[in-house]
C-alpha cells in the first residue's frame, strides 16, 4: 500500500512539478501520468475505474488549469482500455489481482496496448485545448513528440520498477 | 425487472462515464475560454439552422394564413393609393387632410376555376353578392389588370379575363389615351393586340400600357402590359401593337375586386349611350 501511495505520489509530483513546465518545445506537453491509469490493477470494478479517471483527470486539469480537458480524456482512456483489455485473455491476472504491466502480461501486449492509450490520450486532449483555433498539423506534430516522449519515460518507469508489484 | 437490474448493473460504468463527460463538457465549455467561444458560435450556427429548418417547416402550415394576410395588406395599399381617390377642388383652404374622396375600394378574393386557352376566358372568384360584388366591376391582379365582373351570385363572380374576345380596354400609352382598342386575338395567353395606331405615334417596343380615364371601373394608371412587339406593313399606315399582359392569367391566384363607390352618381352624369 506504501508502495502504491509513494508510486503515484511520485509519478504527479514528477508530472506536476518537472513535466507541465519542460519549455524546450511547444511541440512537448508529455502526459506521464496517465500510467496510472494504464496500469491499474485488473480486478478493480468498472465503475471504480471510471470515477478514478474522472478524479484523476481533474486533478491534472487544477493543475493546468483546463477545466473538464484532461477528466473527459481520463475517462476516454479508460473505457478504451476496457475495450482493449477485454479483447485480451487476463483471466489468470485478474484472479491474481495483478496490474497491467510489461511484468504481468508481456512486453508486447503492454506496449502496443500502452501505445495504442497514450497516443489517444495526447491527441484527445490537444485537440480538446485547441477547440477554438485548431491547427491539424500542430496537434498531429505535438500528439507525436509528446507520446513518444512519454511512452519512454513509462518505458522508464516499467524498467525500473519491481518485478513483482510493477511499482517502484 | 431483474434482467433489467442485472443490465443496469453490467453497464453501470458506462451510464457513469455518460454522466461524468457530460459534467466534463459543462466545465470544458463554461470554464475555458477559446472552447466557450467556440461552443458559443457552434451553438448560435446550430440555432441558425434549426431556425431556418423549422421555419421552412412551419412556415408551410400558415400559408394560407400569410397569404390572407398579405391579400389585406394589397388590398389597403390599393385604397390608400392615390390612384383610386379624387381629388376635389376647394375655394377654401383646409387644413384638415379632408380633400381627398376615396373613390374606390377593394376586395381581395381567390380564383378558383380559370381558362386561358378558349376563345372566351372567364375565371371564377370565391367572393360573390355577400362581399359586396356586383357585375361590372373591376378586377386586377397585383401584376395588372385581370378583367371584368361578368355576373355574381351570393357567394361566387364569374370574371371576363383579358383574354376574352369580348373584353375591350382603353389603352394609355405614355400618358395619352388611344381610343382604338386593346383586344385578345385568341392567339397567345399572353398577348393582346391593339390595331389602328398610327405609325406616326411615338411609340417603342418596351412602353408600359395603363388603364386611362375613360372608364369608370377601373382607376386610372393600371398596368395593362408592356408593348412586347410593333408590326408593320408597307400597305397600311398602322401599327400592330402585341402587349404582353402584366398578369400572368396562368398562375392567377389572388386578384382585387375594384369598387366605384360613387359609380352610381357618376353614372347618371355620362351620356346615356356611353
Amino acid at each position: 500500500m506504501i508502495r502504491l501511495i509513494f508510486y503515484w505520489t511520485a509519478i504527479l509530483f514528477l508530472q506536476f512539478i518537472v513535466f507541465n513546465h519542460l519549455g524546450f518545445t511547444a511541440y512537448l506537453a508529455p502526459q506521464v501520468f496517465i500510467v496510472l491509469l494504464i496500469t491499474l490493477p485488473l480486478h478493480i470494478s468498472k465503475p471504480y475505474q471510471v470515477l478514478l479517471g474522472f478524479f484523476l483527470g481533474l486533478i491534472a486539469d487544477f493543475f493546468v488549469g483546463t477545466p473538464g480537458i484532461h477528466a473527459s480524456a481520463c475517462m476516454w482512456l479508460v473505457m478504451i482500455r476496457f475495450g482493449l483489455l477485454g479483447a485480451q485473455d487476463l483471466k489468470e491476472q485478474i484472479a491474481n489481482h495483478l496490474p497491467f504491466n510489461v511484468h504481468s502480461v508481456g512486453l508486447s501486449t503492454f506496449a502496443v496496448t500502452t501505445a495504442i492509450l497514450v497516443l489517444f490520450y495526447h491527441f484527445y486532449v490537444f485537440w480538446l485545448e485547441s477547440i477554438g483555433a485548431i491547427n491539424w498539423l500542430f496537434i498531429l506534430l505535438t500528439t507525436l513528440v509528446s507520446a513518444l516522449f512519454t511512452l519512454t519515460v513509462i518505458g522508464i518507469v516499467q524498467l525500473l520498477s519491481d518485478k513483482s508489484s510493477g511499482e517502484f | 425487472m431483474q434482467r433489467l437490474i442485472a443490465f443496469i448493473e453490467h453497464n453501470i460504468h458506462i451510464m457513469l462515464f455518460v454522466i461524468l463527460q457530460m459534467m466534463c463538457a459543462v466545465l470544458l465549455f463554461f470554464l475555458n475560454p477559446y472552447q466557450q467561444a467556440s461552443f458559443t458560435h457552434s451553438a448560435a450556427v446550430f440555432t441558425d439552422k434549426s431556425n431556418q429548418l423549422s421555419s421552412t417547416v412551419t412556415g408551410y402550415f400558415d400559408l394560407q394564413q400569410q397569404n390572407n394576410i398579405l391579400q389585406a395588406q394589397v388590398a389597403n395599399q390599393f385604397k390608400n393609393d392615390a390612384r383610386s381617390s379624387l381629388s376635389f377642388m376647394n375655394d377654401t383652404i383646409t387644413l384638415r387632410d379632408t380633400s381627398r374622396h376615396k373613390l374606390f375600394d377593394v376586395i381581395p378574393a381567390e380564383v378558383i376555376y380559370n381558362t386561358v386557352y378558349k376563345a372566351s376566358n372567364i375565371f371564377i372568384i370565391n367572393k360573390g353578392i355577400k362581399n359586396g360584388i356586383q357585375k361590372n366591376m373591376g378586377v386586377i391582379s397585383s401584376q395588372g389588370l385581370a378583367g371584368i365582373v361578368l355576373q355574381s351570385n351570393e357567394n361566387y363572380s364569374s370574371v371576363m379575363s383579358l383574354l376574352h374576345i369580348n373584353m375591350n380596354v382603353i389603352p394609355t400609352i405614355n400618358n395619352l389615351e388611344y381610343y382604338t382598342g386593346l383586344k385578345w386575338d385568341n392567339a397567345n395567353p399572353q398577348t393582346l393586340k391593339i390595331t389602328g395606331l398610327n405609325k406616326l405615334e411615338e411609340i417603342k417596343v418596351g412602353d408600359k400600357v395603363y388603364t386611362g380615364k375613360s372608364s369608370l371601373l377601373f382607376p386610372a394608371g393600371i398596368l395593362i402590359g408592356e408593348i412586347s412587339k410593333l408590326e408593320t406593313s408597307h400597305s397600311s399606315q398602322y401599327f400592330t401593337t402585341h402587349v404582353k399582359t402584366a398578369t400572368n392569367f396562368r398562375n392567377l391566384e389572388y386578384v382585387y375586386v375594384i369598387v366605384n363607390k360613387d359609380i352610381d352618381q357618376l353614372s347618371t352624369l355620362l351620356p346615356a349611350n356611353d
